[in-house]
């Protein structure tokens, strides 16, 4: 029964064009109106497939809408051709809903160029914020906030390929606004990727983002960080150039697909080394717990008056649930207002 | 409350169970149990919006409230009470009596609720005049939905003597009270008279697991999606429909998210419910004033229109068929504690 205290939220759902098809979001989104009375889902897609996959789960349909969508942009599609052929792709046709204040934040695990294109063609830029970055959660060795959170925020991973010295200095206020609100982190340290400690070390950008960085009132900047520094957790967020955050980004996932890779082959090569990682199993349980990413949800593009969080493709239900309550406590916490007080009057 | 109803002819009977479906009970563990049997009359909490949809089916005087519960008949005095404090007056009150199958030794009927509801159900049927329509309102945490289809079914004579016999022993009924239940369902007049089950969705049961008993079984959120049938069906008015809405929203927090999901979560269902939108309306704006009693919401007909429009198409109504009630065996039987739990 309808009984709710906290502002309603809608969350827009783009139902379509994730790895598992549109059951897994419509999981995702029915177990979000299970847990918090709250959030609204709506869910943006082809009809029939969501009242199909809606009719099988458990799920509060008071809080439950659906918009139909008769297209939806494919993974291998290019973005701005597949968004000018299809006007009611389902990404498009969330985030228009999204604008005209139907829902207040959406969610997508599909294509991710389709996902900020639309959004870039239908949201406004927070006033101060020339350029969106695409932001992502990465495990570190330390815990940080009042949830004690092992994951460091990287931004941009990809959104802006060559970003100014006044666009690193938005994202670092983003991120830090992101992290501060999301992770209950009171006071994130903030930190430019260079390729030396050293204020002056990096190409000119960098340097000029460094210098106004040190007096951006409440930002809690610490200088620049090596890519080693990544993992070892040594800010909580870490601010880059999407073409260097991207390189960045796939690297790490490369090493740890490596690493995994390589346990495998231990697995299967000798007794012994079984045996070892048999011992080992319990810790790396442990390890896979507090570095879930599901937990996060999805990677939320910052920028823009509207949020948008991009789920990973593979994501399944529980991911989904998350991503959807990240960008709800964005909303109920007024992110962009959020960004926007900290930005630098120009 | 509305004024006591002028005493017509029969023409509608409505059969409501009490906990889950008219009532929140919690009895899910033993402790819950026993709070719910000590409570009083006025700690008990009906389902939103149960009241208001009650007292509007029986404004018209044409109609009788029969309620059937699986709680003990101990509790008869405290029940009725609450009934009362709600304005809902009722011309059956059939409850278990327990202590009678304890004594008995009847372990099994203690658990059993096709073994204890059918046999009351024929024998208000065979009370009842043979043109009175019925709509009959249980919930999922038991066996409502299969019981009631199994009634209308036998009493409309689409179901086999040696079907029903399987049925009951399937559900663990003693053999006498099987006896009893064929010899009482020969003497009912061949009649085709329940037209609505609605199930009310206490578990949160995905509607798809109604499907095989057919559109005449409407799962439902809340009283509000039955309301907005009834209307369809023409059992209530527009302005009764706004009564049981403005109740839901001034008592229980509904809103127009929640009461125009409501609404488009029946259309995609597809149940036939495109034309109440426009009944709405005129009741909003007719004579009657309705608008001034839901000023809280002016957008609530706005809200309801972009929900039909955001659907393009609407579905084809569920198809109707037979119910195959062996298939369903599992239905009808007991579920321990555990069991509900679990689901």
């Amino acid at each position: 029964m309808t009984t709710v205290s906290q502002r309603p939220v809608t969350i827009a759902f783009d139902v379509m064009g994730g790895d598992h098809g549109p059951l897994e979001i419509v999981r995702g989104a029915a177990q979000l109106t299970l847990d918090t009375p709250h959030i609204h889902a709506l869910l943006v897609g082809d009809r029939a497939q969501i009242d199909q996959a809606l009719a099988q789960v458990r799920h509060h349909a008071e809080r439950v809408a659906v918009h139909h969508a008769p297209d939806f942009v494919s993974m291998h599609e290019k973005p701005n051709v597949a968004l000018e052929a299809k006007p009611d792709s389902s990404v498009l046709v969330a985030a228009r809903l999204v604008r005209e204040g139907e829902a207040d934040a959406m969610v997508s695990a599909g294509n991710t160029g389709a996902g900020v294109l639309a959004c870039a063609r239908t949201f406004c830029l927070i006033p101060g914020v020339r350029r969106a970055a695409l932001a992502t959660v990465y495990p570190t060795a330390v815990g940080r906030g009042e949830k004690n959170d092992p994951f460091s925020l990287i931004l941009d991973v990809g959104a802006t390929v060559d970003a100014s010295a006044d666009d690193l200095v938005a994202f670092a206020v983003m991120g830090s606004a992101y992290a501060r609100i999301i992770s209950k982190n009171e006071h994130p340290t903030v930190a430019l990727l260079s390729n030396g400690t050293e204020a002056q070390k990096g190409p000119a950008r960098v340097v000029e983002a460094n210098q106004k960085l040190q007096h951006v009132p409440g930002l809690r900047f610490i200088g620049n960080v090596e890519g080693v520094d990544i993992p070892k957790g040594t800010a909580d967020v870490v601010v880059c150039d999407g073409f260097v955050g991207n390189v960045c980004l796939k690297m790490l996932e490369g090493v740890s697909e490596t690493v995994i890779e390589l346990a495998r082959y231990a697995y299967k090569e000798k007794l012994l080394w079984r045996a070892g990682l048999a011992m080992l199993s319990s810790g790396i349980e442990r390890i896979k717990e507090v570095t879930d990413w599901e937990q996060y949800g999805g990677a939320p593009i910052l920028g823009f008056d509207r949020l948008f969080i991009k789920a990973h493709g593979r994501s399944k239900s529980r991911a989904i649930t998350n991503a959807g309550k990240v960008a709800a406590r964005a909303v109920s916490k007024d992110l962009a207002n959020a960004i926007q007080g900290m930005l630098p009057k120009s | 409350m509305s004024a006591s109803p002028p005493k017509l002819p029969v023409k509608r009977i409505y059969r409501w169970d009490l906990d889950k479906t008219y009532l929140q009970t919690d009895f899910d563990t033993f402790r819950q149990l026993v709070r719910t049997a000590f409570q009083k009359a006025h700690e008990k909490k009906a389902v939103p919006g149960a009241a208001a949809l009650i007292r509007e089916l029986r404004a018209q005087g044409d109609s009788r409230l029969c309620i059937v519960s699986g709680s003990p008949t101990q509790m008869r005095t405290v029940l009725a009470e609450k009934l009362k404090l709600d304005g809902v007056e009722f011309d059956e009150l059939v409850l278990k009596d327990n202590l009678r199958n304890l004594v008995r030794g009847r372990f099994k009927a203690m658990r059993g609720q096709v073994g204890y509801k059918l046999p009351v159900l024929l024998e208000s049927r065979a009370r009842a005049p043979v043109d009175a329509e019925e709509v009959l309102f249980g919930d999922d945490a038991e066996a409502d939905a299969f019981i009631y289809s199994l009634y209308a079914d036998m009493v409309a004579h689409r179901v086999s003597e040696p079907v029903v016999h399987r049925v009951l022993e399937a559900a663990e009924v003693y053999s006498d009270d099987i006896d009893r239940v064929i010899k009482q369902w020969k003497e009912i007049p061949q009649a085709d008279p329940v037209r609505r089950i609605f199930i009310m969705l206490d578990r949160l049961t995905p509607p798809a697991a109604f499907a095989h008993y057919g559109p005449r079984v409407v799962p439902i959120f809340n009283y509000f999606q039955a309301a907005l049938v009834l209307l369809g069906d023409k059992h209530l008015t527009a302005p009764q429909v706004l009564k049981v809405m403005i109740e839901l929203v001034q008592t229980s927090g509904y809103n127009l998210l929640t009461l125009s999901n409501s609404f488009q979560d029946l259309l995609r269902r597809g149940l036939p419910i495109a034309g109440v939108a426009e009944a709405l309306v005129e009741a909003l704006q007719g004579p009657a004033a309705m608008f001034q009693m839901v000023r809280p919401m002016p957008d609530i007909i706005a809200a309801f229109s972009k929900r039909v429009a955001a659907l393009g198409l609407q579905p084809p109504p569920p198809r109707v068929r037979e119910i195959d009630y062996l298939s369903i065996l599992d239905d009808a039987r007991p579920r321990t504690h555990k069991q509900r739990r679990k689901t």
